[in-house]
């Protein structure tokens, strides 16, 4: 049932390029005002201090081979001593930092909120401005076919059954556009844009938690490993580098 | 453009001697952005061309395929084929970023299509 339909050429000058140019302009509005936005949170002093401790026990398991035994051997004490050691936090304390930090700092909150907001209000109001003009007519053709099931999700405000699934209506071409751009605005708007929804949920998700789970994940990290010094091999290895340059 | 073909792919240490390996995570990162940009940029282009030539069903994601192979191929190139210089394994060049850009194709294959024959 492939009949090809004719459909009004004001259908592309009307509909879909100025959608997708009110969807570019939008996203570009979005980075900018979320950029302005954004409240210059003057950062805890002690979660930046955990946060360079963990980064500084991170490095030592990655480069552990490079230094000898015992030089390891210290610092791996003065990390995970029982005591005093940096990365051991005692229990009572672990559990109810981060919580408590997360909802009662109201700084971070409103900046949850903001950037919900910030998501949210434009593509919702997209949504009801495309519902609202630009229902009850074919607006493109995607060029692949699909089942049937996608019908009743795809042909919204087309009311014919008889029609090739592969004409959407526009609520459908908002959609493909509000995936498709997202691409688009990495490229345009550099790496940094707040165009991407499942990025930033699982940013906000790994916030609060960082603290004390991280570091009792890094005391055990260094805990495991097995220190093997390199540096031995390293007179063969570069003989050979030497030899290839050479020859 | 911005980020078009960005041809920094920065060198990171790697030992083959004792199999550790050492590298550097930021010029690491920096490698995986270049993929994804190349790579989206490619399938944007790649949209367009399919949708004016008229591809449809099939045919669209076989090309989609080539696309993307293709830039396999040239990013594999760029770094002279010693992969293992720059990236950890060669899975990041090949199918890192893949359905990332089917979307941003399949978005631009439908613009161009409907601009070109339905016009």
């Amino acid at each position: 049932m492939a009949e090809d339909l004719v459909l009004d050429t004001a259908i592309r000058d009307w509909v879909l390029i100025p959608l997708s140019v009110v969807m570019v302009l939008i996203g570009v509005l979005r980075y900018f005002v979320s950029k302005l936005m954004r409240s210059s949170q003057t950062p805890d002093l002690k979660i930046v201090k955990e946060g360079q401790v963990i980064v500084r026990a991170r490095n030592l398991r990655a480069a552990a081979n490079f230094i000898p035994l015992k030089a390891f051997r210290a610092r791996k004490a003065y990390f995970t001593n029982e005591e005093n050691g940096l990365l051991h936090v005692p229990k009572g304390q672990a559990a109810s930092n981060p919580q408590a930090q997360m909802f009662s700092d109201p700084n971070m909150a409103m900046d949850m909120m903001k950037k919900n907001l910030s998501m949210i209000i434009p593509q919702t109001l997209t949504f009801a401005w495309v519902n609202f003009f630009f229902s009850g007519f074919v607006a493109a053709k995607i060029p692949f076919p699909l089942t049937q099931r996608f019908r009743s999700m795809l042909q919204n405000g087309i009311d014919l059954s008889t029609v090739d699934v592969s004409y959407v209506s526009s609520r459908s071409w908002y959609f493909l556009n509000l995936f498709g751009l997202r691409g688009l605005f990495s490229l345009i708007l550099g790496e940094e844009n707040a165009t991407d929804d499942t990025q930033r949920m699982m940013q906000m998700s790994g916030f609060g938690f960082d603290p004390s789970k991280s570091l009792g994940a890094e005391k055990d990290g260094l805990d495991i490993i097995q220190h093997d010094w390199a540096m031995p091999k390293f007179e063969q290895r570069a003989e050979a580098v030497l030899r290839k340059l050479v020859s | 453009m911005a980020g078009h073909d960005d041809s920094s792919v920065s060198e990171k240490k790697s030992n083959d001697i004792s199999d550790l390996p050492t590298f550097n995570v930021e010029n690491m990162q920096s490698n995986m952005k270049v993929i994804y940009y190349s790579r989206t940029f490619m399938s944007i282009i790649g949209g367009v061309i399919a949708g004016v030539l008229g591809f449809t069903s099939l045919m669209g994601f076989i090309f989609y395929f080539l696309v993307m192979a293709i830039t396999s191929v040239g990013l594999a190139a760029k770094a002279g084929f010693s992969v293992h210089s720059y990236f950890d394994s060669w899975n990041r060049i090949i199918l890192d970023g893949f359905l990332g850009g089917l979307m941003s194709f399949v978005l631009f294959w439908t613009f161009a299509y409907d601009m070109v024959h339905i016009f």
